[in-house]
């Protein structure tokens, strides 16, 4: 069985955990905008109200990453956190431009950053506990236990 | 006649699961088993799923340790129990984009899936909103959003705006926006292929998830009880269920809920070796049974 987390580490658990849910937030913005534009939406645009936001999010949050103190049990998991960061920073002004031209537009330019932040998320919710990719809580599967 | 065969296939489930989220307002009544499952639809030169289940390689752990879903077993298990292979499958309905409904897109690699364009959209939209709004998130995926992107960018992706008939001979999709999701529809098989067919079953997918929503308690004095879970309206899904028991010609066990674990008690079934149950609703001319 594994060992609980120390004061210090679950002190850092807390802080960073909104942080964990801000940038999900903005992979998921992301990809929703990335849906619209392959589906062919009339919505894909470059002044859709969810990309600013997911900028505003993503800058906010980036600043907050940075200034986590994690413990060195922490620091893979913040390391995860600052990589998914890096990479969603590297998708969102591809998505700005995909979106400004979205008429055969390359989407990799987008999609592949926002996996690999998405994998770099998934990948910070198995070392510590207390993250979860998706909000199974109130949902259909939650109350079972 | 049948012309389409027709299983409920269990793929996990919850062993104990509060009676209140099958049933709008009962607290307080105990737990019962919720199987998890989607629908195969197999005809003469084609097969078809509604919904897909859930990618367990991303949380299926965090499900099994934290919500107590047990025995899930992955597509190419399960549907071998009625001789049907993933790369079989041409068309998926999805009912909505609930996890355990549409997380294991990529495991079909030769469908093409259909969702409500309302579907997409409003979960794009209730993820614009501020942080406060995260509830009407729940049970999404990201990953599988992005899926879906590569599914349209593929042109497997049928973005659908209210009814639809005939996606396949018989197959009726019908949208139920604002109930259980925002986007929800759901798959009528008029299994004679008439237009006015007296042998339609029609899959409700989370629109129910037990009888008692479509007959209440009192079987001297039926009613409709939502389910207790709802993104959109408890009326939405009262109304549907009227609109649904009347498809199925006024009787309600051709309304097909898949997290409903009574359907043993109506059809003939069977317990896989995996410890999952298959459900045979109908067999099509030629086809051996599944489940004796």
């Amino acid at each position: 069985m594994t060992a609980p987390p120390d004061d210090h580490t679950v002190a850092y658990i807390l802080e960073s955990q909104p942080l964990f849910e801000d940038l999900r937030q903005v992979a998921a913005q992301l990809a929703g905008l990335l849906v619209l534009a392959a589906t062919g939406s009339r919505d894909a645009a470059p002044d859709h109200p969810m990309l600013g936001a997911a900028e505003v999010l993503f800058k906010e949050t980036l600043e907050r990453v940075e200034r986590t103190r994690p413990t060195e049990h922490a620091r893979p998991h913040r390391d995860s956190l600052r990589q998914a960061a890096r990479a969603l920073g590297e998708a969102l002004p591809a998505a700005r431009a995909l979106l400004a031209s979205p008429n055969g537009a390359d989407f990799d330019p987008v999609l592949i950053p926002l996996r690999d932040g998405y994998s770099h998320l998934q990948r910070a919710s198995q070392l510590l506990p207390g993250f979860r990719m998706v909000a199974f809580e109130q949902g259909c599967c939650a109350g079972g236990l | 006649m049948n012309h389409y065969s027709l299983w409920v296939m269990e793929y996990a489930h919850v062993l104990q699961m509060p009676t209140s989220l099958f049933v709008y307002g009962a607290h307080n009544q105990g737990h019962r088993k919720m199987p998890y499952g989607y629908i195969v639809i197999k005809g003469p030169d084609v097969v078809a799923t509604i919904d897909v289940g859930y990618n367990h390689t991303a949380y299926g752990e965090v499900l099994a340790t934290s919500y107590g879903v047990a025995n899930w077993q992955p597509a190419r298990a399960v549907l071998a129990e009625v001789g049907v292979a993933p790369e079989d499958v041409s068309r998926v309905f999805i009912t909505h984009a609930h996890f355990d409904h549409m997380g294991a897109l990529d495991q079909y690699p030769n469908a093409t899936f259909y969702i409500q364009e309302r579907e997409l959209t409003k979960w794009v939209w209730a993820m614009s909103l501020e942080r406060r709004f995260r509830w009407l998130m729940l049970g999404i995926d990201p990953a599988d959003i992005m899926k879906a992107v590569d599914l349209a960018r593929q042109g497997r992706l049928v973005c659908v705006d209210g009814d639809r008939a005939d996606v396949l001979p018989g197959i009726d999709l019908h949208a139920a926006f604002d109930s259980h999701t925002w986007g929800c529809q759901y798959v009528t098989v008029r299994n004679d292929l008439s237009p006015n067919s007296q042998n339609t079953w029609v899959f409700a997918g989370d629109l129910v998830y037990a009888h008692e929503n479509l007959r209440g308690t009192d079987p001297n004095d039926p009613q409709y009880v939502p389910v207790g879970l709802a993104t959109g309206s408890q009326f939405s899904l009262i109304m549907t269920a009227e609109e649904m028991t009347k498809r199925a010609g006024g009787d309600y066990t051709h309304v097909i809920p898949v997290h409903e674990e009574r359907l043993k008690d109506l059809f003939p079934s069977r317990i896989t070796r995996a410890g999952l149950r298959i459900t045979e609703l109908a067999l099509a001319d030629g086809e051996q049974s599944r489940v004796r």
